[in-house]
């Protein structure tokens, strides 16, 4: 016999632990079928970072992104899943398994879905990188608090920008949001943004891009950008970027097929380009970026994993 | 060996709620100061990390030295609590 400690084993590894994840771990555990989450960053993902749900059915005040993520998991852990804190760093076929590295060491499973979701993207500018988390933010949520009654700028036209501007209003004496083509946010967010812009608090600038941050004595001073040909410039104390999201896919980028962005192909099943592991939510090519929708998706993939399981009831023992 | 932990927070931070949930985990105790409510604090913050984010944890050694993590990053955070 070896003395090797065993590698441990479960019958579905969920890798992340997001509204995709969560709901999937919801219907898997509710089933008995064994179920570990691996979280490398927020349990509940970017909707935790969000202030406000409004578009989420159930809740008609709308709900906060932390509640929703807690009671997600909440639910879930009440059927027996289990989330582990840490990242894992790449999968492995091995046929009927899959062996997964993480930094709590090599895992298998029986199948495995990934519901990484996404990240926002960074811009690209001049400054952007040298000012990280000293005046260029991703997260309104983390770092508006250090904003009060001070000048901001927010880069970005679609939901995210939109939403959270509006929960910068509560810090911030006045943002210049710049919106590089069109507004592309919802009706309802534009609505509720324009008391902010008849109040003062907010302008928004169409057509405008954001081409460098500029500081001194390590704190940003103002952003440049263009209008109309012409070089146009903001003074301001901090940035607040939301201009779409970036798959965190990094870690399947040699074992499974990707787009062209980075998300995950899958087939009507959820199934991705490896049988055995699914993709789910916002990681997933084609996903629409919305929670109820992960939701759905978590549900759906739930009932595809438990199919795919059946079909192997007597897996080969590691 | 750790002597003490103090966690810079604010109501809406998620990675907050992960930086305490991983020491509650593992049985560790520690001061929050929530900068929603301590607002004056928030200097005290930004000149420990550098960064105008939370959270920012502070762990205090046995010899006074100090490890300061900022965000929600567990490499950096096991190993500073171990």
């Amino acid at each position: 016999m070896s003395d090797e400690p065993k590698t441990p084993q479960h019958d579905v590894i969920v890798v992340g632990a997001g509204p995709a994840a969560l709901t999937a771990a919801i219907y898997t555990t509710r089933e008995d079928i064994d179920t570990l989450l691996f979280e490398r960053a927020v349990i509940g993902g970017l909707a935790a970072a969000t202030d406000k749900i409004d578009n989420y059915p159930g809740f008609p005040d709308g709900v906060e992104g932390l509640v929703l993520s807690d009671q997600l998991r909440k639910q879930a852990e009440r059927f027996g899943a289990v989330i582990e804190l840490g990242e894992v760093t790449a999968i492995r076929d091995e046929g009927e398994l899959k062996r997964l590295e993480t930094t709590s060491g090599d895992m298998l499973a029986r199948a495995v879905l990934i519901a990484t979701g996404s990240d926002y993207k960074k811009i690209g500018v001049p400054g952007e990188q040298d000012f990280y988390a000293r005046g260029v933010h991703y997260c309104a949520t983390c770092d508006g608090a250090f904003y009060r009654d001070k000048r901001l700028v927010v880069v970005g036209g679609g939901n995210s920008a939109f939403q959270e501007t509006i929960f910068l209003t509560r810090f911030a004496s006045h943002i210049d949001l710049l919106v590089r083509s069109t507004v592309r946010a919802s009706d309802v967010l534009q609505a509720e943004l324009q008391e902010f812009v008849k109040a003062g608090k907010v302008t928004i600038h169409l057509a405008t891009t954001t081409d460098e941050i500029v500081g001194e004595n390590n704190a940003v001073t103002k952003v440049v950008g263009t209008h109309d040909g012409q070089k146009v410039e903001f003074p301001t104390d901090g940035v607040f970027v939301f201009v779409g999201l970036m798959p965190n896919s990094q870690f399947v980028k040699d074992t499974l097929d990707l787009d062209t962005i980075g998300f995950i192909k899958t087939d009507q099943s959820l199934q991705t380009s490896l049988p055995g592991v699914f993709a789910a939510g916002d990681i997933r090519s084609g996903a629409t970026m919305q929670i109820a929708s992960a939701a759905g998706e978590g549900a759906t993939v739930a009932l595809k994993l438990r199919e795919y399981l059946e079909g192997r009831s007597h897996p080969p023992q590691n | 060996m750790v002597k003490n932990i103090t966690i810079f927070t604010t109501n809406t931070c998620g990675y907050c709620q992960m930086v305490k949930k991983y020491l509650g985990a593992k049985g560790m105790t520690y001061e929050e100061v929530n900068l929603d409510e301590h607002p004056h604090r928030q200097a005290e913050a930004l000149q420990m990390s550098g960064a105008m984010t939370v959270p920012v944890t502070v762990v205090t050694k046995t010899d006074d030295s100090q490890e300061i993590i900022v965000g929600y990053n567990l490499a950096k955070l096991a190993p500073a609590v171990a």
